[in-house]
């Protein structure tokens, strides 16, 4: 069972559409990510390095939210191709390997660039981190994470850290809760 | 959608199309649209319309404006539209080479190829190959083998055409897709299974084994697919014409044996092949010339016309077989298809009696005004083609050629009608002056550059001998006041030449020159004013050698040899003899029947095959400081065919050494070569200065080493030597699916075929257009003459063939071509000999019991003259 198709049927709500850039170094897991908060039915088997971009819908029942993922590649050869989506965003995911310790540094140097972007830079658009693979044993904690890429320092954005397991599905469902309700009073 | 054209729209032709006066940067701006939520597909679509058109249309978009409407279109992937996202692999393809980062949508079109839409599938398949290169295409490979077999046709269908589109970039990875397009071969589908075919033969068809092995395997187990038929036949047809064997092979019986196939479209096909086949024998004609016969008389137009333009092509080769359909084509003439009916008629004009001639163009004249132009070139062709067979008819057919220059037609065409008088003045000189006379009128009012230009030239080459020379002043100078810069310019050359060849005309040139050079163009004044002062000296080796031959280097040699002189600039003054001679002169020879059509202008200066080579070479450090590249011959074999290494060399000429480059080529699966090079033994004093060899020669990659060879400074007359050939290199075995070698090798070597080089090497064609005026040129300061038999030749054409041949210098003024019932023969040869000589040869032929010739060598150096006689004698 997917994590957003309770209700959307069942009350023939038209949907609002939100635009939702998913970004991180790449073997983060993006792709795992999204395709857990896919319907089930719709879920891919095994995934596979992300090359250039992807584009997955799904729609959220709590609050008849319809979610366009822009799930980019994370390779360096594309991270420089993220800044053409960035218009279109109006919440961001931001994936974090929180057992990667060797590059939490370039994670925060893609941090710091986005944020420096003038298509970012002055929206109050909300960002959602995942501290993934919590499961591994050498995992930092979510509080480790935001320190080491100096979240603290965010001023004029919403933003929110969980830990996670894409590929359990756990943590998922609490981040995508506090991006709803984000999206809803920015929206009203 | 776009709106619907109305019919009367159509008809009334222009303003029909919606998208006629597009703004490329308004269609840019639209496109924004594509960043709006939610997405409108309807109108996307449009616009994406709008941007493929202006493509289309040859509009160039910038990278940095093509790239940001791309990335605004990969948005667009959101909307699941069919129409819209079909539209999106569209443009995907038609701006992957002009946006960057088109990699991009990489996963976006494997997830829809993978996809449960099938008819995203197909389309993007193809959008994906078009943006992959060699490095991504290992990301894709699982993929791609999956959609070769995939049970969808259309799936299967596109991945094996883009396969095959790979094939030229990635050959090493596609290859390893063989057997799953050996599985698409045996589809039910019969267009799965023709792609199938076509990968595999591209995939083979450096490998004539394989090749063969592959027809072998399906003309046994048969196909079901009539489009795969026609491919086996096609490939069948060249293995047989390679292999230059007899017809007697199961190769020629399977092709037989499709003209039995229940399908029209393989009986056709092997009709075809059949009688394009050289060498074949009336018996092996006869049934696949019926089998067109028969089709002539079919009631599908497109079958007629299929049956009649092969036999129309043929009718020259295979003129008997040709014949017994005679009957048939008769019947064609009145083809309500006019198409049809003026292939048929043009058959018979090549097949048919003189006496035919006169019917059969009345025939075509009560309707030539009616057909396309490209068919209008196949009548001229077939009269070129009878010219030649009926000198006699050559005043009916110059008539009809001059009406239709008269008439209406585009460029093509026109070419053709010039194309043909020229050769028709050429074969018969007592044409010259109404063929002459026909072409002035014709230049009076032509809108053609190109044509106007050549004819001017050829005024004032011919014009200038003809008894009144005078009459073609007028017309020569009409153009000078009227027309555009280059035929202007060209008509000040023309000018100059009858100057230069006439006294009488000199004063009234001299004037009309003069008022050439105020002209408002560049090119024009400095020809005239050029001109001018060379006429004035009047003497006639300076007009030999500055009017009537001009320069024979070649243009981008010159330019280059130029360029290195600025560089550093010496004492001694730029020597004309450093620079390179053009390889490619203009060449006089005989117009062929066939190509009056199918020749190609001259795009523009293109490198020659030598300026390429002298490119390569200048780029190997051994080579630096042998000067400029003289000559470059055509490749040698010195192994047979198919054996395990394939070797050809060519034969570099420099001032004072030779450089041999061998192109090998290791069709052994099974090893990698090593620093291979090939090792030479020469039977002269030659001396082998430096081996310079390949460092890999992998399988099926061909490769080149070199040898340096020093000519003998002390005999300049040794210019013929023998050499035998090793080649010799280090093996590493390894794995034939794989290619991975061995860690350790072992030394070979492989004995070639010996290698002569002889007189030939040491001199380059030149082209001397009024060879009379260089012989006076050149002088006989160095003049030597002797006589020689040659017993063992027949006729004349043999005796001319095999000096050329073998001396590999130019014929001029047309002297190759012996005229029919003469027993004697002058050939006048043109070059230049190693070292930037001229040297002309005057051979006097005779036929009396064997062939008497006299040679008459002239050079501006006397080694020249004594190498040429003693090669010859
Ligand atoms: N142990 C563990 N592995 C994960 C987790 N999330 C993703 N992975 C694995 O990490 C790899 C990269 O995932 P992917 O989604 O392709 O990363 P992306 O490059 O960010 O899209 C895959 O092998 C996933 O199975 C997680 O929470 N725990
Ligand atoms: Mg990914």
């Amino acid at each position: 069972m997917g994590l957003f198709d309770k209700l959307a049927g069942w009350l023939g709500l038209k949907k609002k559409e939100v635009n939702v850039l998913c970004l991180g170094l790449d073997n983060s897991g993006k792709t795992t990510i999204i395709n857990q908060l896919k319907p089930s039915n719709a879920q891919a088997q095994d995934i596979v390095p992300t090359i250039g971009f992807s584009i997955e819908k799904f729609k959220t029942s709590r609050d008849s939210l319809s979610f366009t993922v822009f799930d980019m590649s994370g390779q360096g050869r594309y991270r420089n191709l993220w800044e053409h989506y960035y218009k279109e965003g109006q919440a961001i995911i931001f994936v974090i390997d929180s057992s990667d310790k060797l590059r939490m540094v370039v994670a925060k140097e893609e941090l710091d660039t986005l944020f420096s972007h003038p298509d970012i830079k002055h929206r109050r658009i909300p960002i959602l981190f995942f501290a993934n693979k919590m499961d591994l044993k050498e995992a930092l904690s979510s509080v480790k994470v935001s320190q080491l890429l100096c979240l603290e320092n965010i001023k004029d954005k919403p933003w929110h850290i969980c830990a996670s397991n894409a590929i359990k599905g756990e943590g998922l469902q609490e981040g995508v809760d506090w991006l709803q309700d984000q999206i809803r009073t920015m929206r009203t | 959608m776009i709106k619907k054209f109305d019919k009367k729209d159509e008809e009334s032709g222009s303003g029909s199309n919606p998208f006629q006066h597009l703004e490329k940067s308004a269609v840019l701006q639209e496109a924004r649209i594509f960043n709006e939520t939610p997405i409108n597909p309807r109108r996307c679509l449009h616009i994406l319309t709008k941007i493929i058109y202006l493509l289309n249309q040859g509009e160039h978009f910038g990278t940095t404006e093509a790239t940001e409407a791309f990335f605004a279109m990969t948005r667009l992937f959101q909307s699941n539209d069919q129409t819209l996202r079909r539209m999106c692999y569209l443009t995907i393809k038609e701006m992957a080479n002009i946006s960057e980062d088109v990699i991009i949508v990489t996963s976006s079109l494997t997830k829809d190829m993978t996809g449960k839409e099938d008819v995203y599938r197909g389309p993007a398949i193809r959008a994906l190959c078009r943006i992959t290169d060699t490095t991504m295409l290992q990301g894709i490979e699982r993929y791609m083998k999956q959609a070769i077999v995939d049970k969808v046709p259309s799936v299967s269908s596109s991945a094996l055409v883009s396969s095959l589109h790979m094939v030229k970039m990635s050959y090493d990875v596609v290859k390893r897709w063989v057997n799953e397009a050996q599985e698409a071969a045996s589809s039910d589908n019969i267009m799965v299974q023709y792609h199938a075919l076509g990968l595999l033969y591209h995939l083979r068809k450096n490998d004539r084994l394989a090749v063969s092995k592959m027809l072998n395997k399906f003309t046994k187990s048969g196909l079901k697919s009539p489009f795969a038929y026609c491919m086996l036949i096609r490939i069948a047809s060249k293995l047989l014409e390679e292999s230059e064997g007899g017809h007697d092979s199961p190769l020629f019986d399977f092709i037989e044996s499709c003209l039995r196939n229940k399908h029209e479209m393989v009986v056709y096909e092997a009709a075809s092949a059949i009688v394009h086949m050289p060498n074949c024998t009336a018996r092996e004609l006869a049934p696949a010339v019926s089998v067109l016969q028969l089709f002539c008389s079919s009631p599908k137009a497109a079958l007629r016309y299929a049956a009649v333009r092969t036999l129309n092509k043929v009718a020259m080769k295979h003129p008997s077989a040709v014949t017994a359909c005679n009957l048939d084509l008769e019947n064609l003439i009145t083809d309500s298809n006019r198409s049809i009916a003026t292939l048929a008629i043009t058959t018979l004009l090549k097949t048919g009696s003189e006496s035919s001639v006169d019917r059969l163009m009345k025939q075509i004249s009560s309707f030539v005004s009616e057909i396309s132009d490209e068919f209008k070139v196949v009548v001229v062709q077939a009269i070129s083609a009878l010219c030649q067979k009926y000198p006699r008819k050559h005043s009916v057919m110059m008539n009809f050629l001059s009406n239709m220059l008269r008439d209406d037609g585009g460029f093509d065409y026109k070419r053709a009608i010039v194309d043909c008088i020229i050769s028709i003045i050429e074969e018969n000189p007592e044409s010259k002056e109404t063929g002459l006379a026909h072409l002035c009128e014709f230049i009076e009012d032509c809108e053609h550059t190109v044509l106007a230009t050549k004819i001017l030239h050829l005024l004032g080459k011919e014009g200038p001998r003809t008894p009144s020379p005078s009459k073609y002043i007028r017309f020569i100078f009409n153009r000078v006041v009227l027309e555009s810069e280059a035929v202007r310019a060209a008509a000040v050359s023309a000018l100059a030449k009858f100057g230069a060849q006439n006294d009488d005309l000199l004063p009234s040139v001299l004037v009309l020159m003069h008022r050439c050079m105020m002209d408002s163009d560049d090119e024009v004044r400095d020809r005239a004013t050029f001109y001018m002062n060379v006429l004035q000296q009047k003497q006639k080796a300076l007009n030999a050698a500055y009017i009537f031959n001009g320069l024979s280097v070649s243009v981008p040699g010159l330019e280059k040899s130029l360029h290195q002189y600025t560089l550093d600039p010496a004492e001694k003054p730029f020597d004309m003899k450093s620079v390179p001679l053009a390889t490619q002169p203009i060449t006089e020879q005989k117009t062929e029947i066939a190509p009056v059509a199918t020749s190609k202008l001259p795009e523009k200066m293109a490198p020659s095959r030598q300026d390429i080579y002298q490119e390569q070479l200048s780029g190997i450090p051994e080579f630096q400081g042998l000067g400029p590249l003289f000559k470059s011959s055509d490749p040698v074999q010195l192994t047979e065919a198919e054996t395990e290494y394939v070797v050809r060399c060519v034969k570099h000429t420099f001032a004072g050494h030779l450089v041999f480059q061998f192109d090998c080529t290791n069709t052994l699966n099974d090893q990698l070569l090593q620093r291979v090079m090939v090792q030479m033994e020469p039977s002269e004093a030659y001396e082998v200065m430096r081996y310079v060899p390949a460092a890999n020669l992998p399988y099926s990659q061909p490769g080149s080493c070199y040898t340096l060879v020093r000519l003998p400074e002390d005999d300049p007359t040794a210019v013929s030597c023998t050499f035998s050939c090793t080649m010799k290199y280090l093996v590493r075995d390894c794995d034939p699916n794989t290619g991975e070698p061995d860690d350790d090798g072992y030394d070979d070597e492989y004995v070639l075929e010996d290698l002569e080089v002889t007189v030939a090497d040491h001199i380059q064609k030149v082209l001397k257009p009024n060879f009379g005026a260089a012989w006076e040129e050149v002088g006989d300061d160095f003049e030597k003459e002797e006589t020689f038999a040659l017993s063992s030749v027949r006729t004349l054409d043999e005796a001319v063939n095999n000096i050329i041949s073998f001396l590999g210098m130019q014929p001029c003024e047309r002297s190759d071509k012996v005229p029919e019932n003469k027993n004697s023969h002058v050939l006048f040869l043109g070059g230049v000999f190693r070292g930037g000589h001229d040297v002309l040869v005057r051979a006097r032929l005779a036929l009396a019991d064997g062939v008497t010739m006299q040679v008459t060598v002239r050079s501006t150096d006397e080694n020249a003259v004594d190498v040429i006689l003693a090669s010859v004698g």
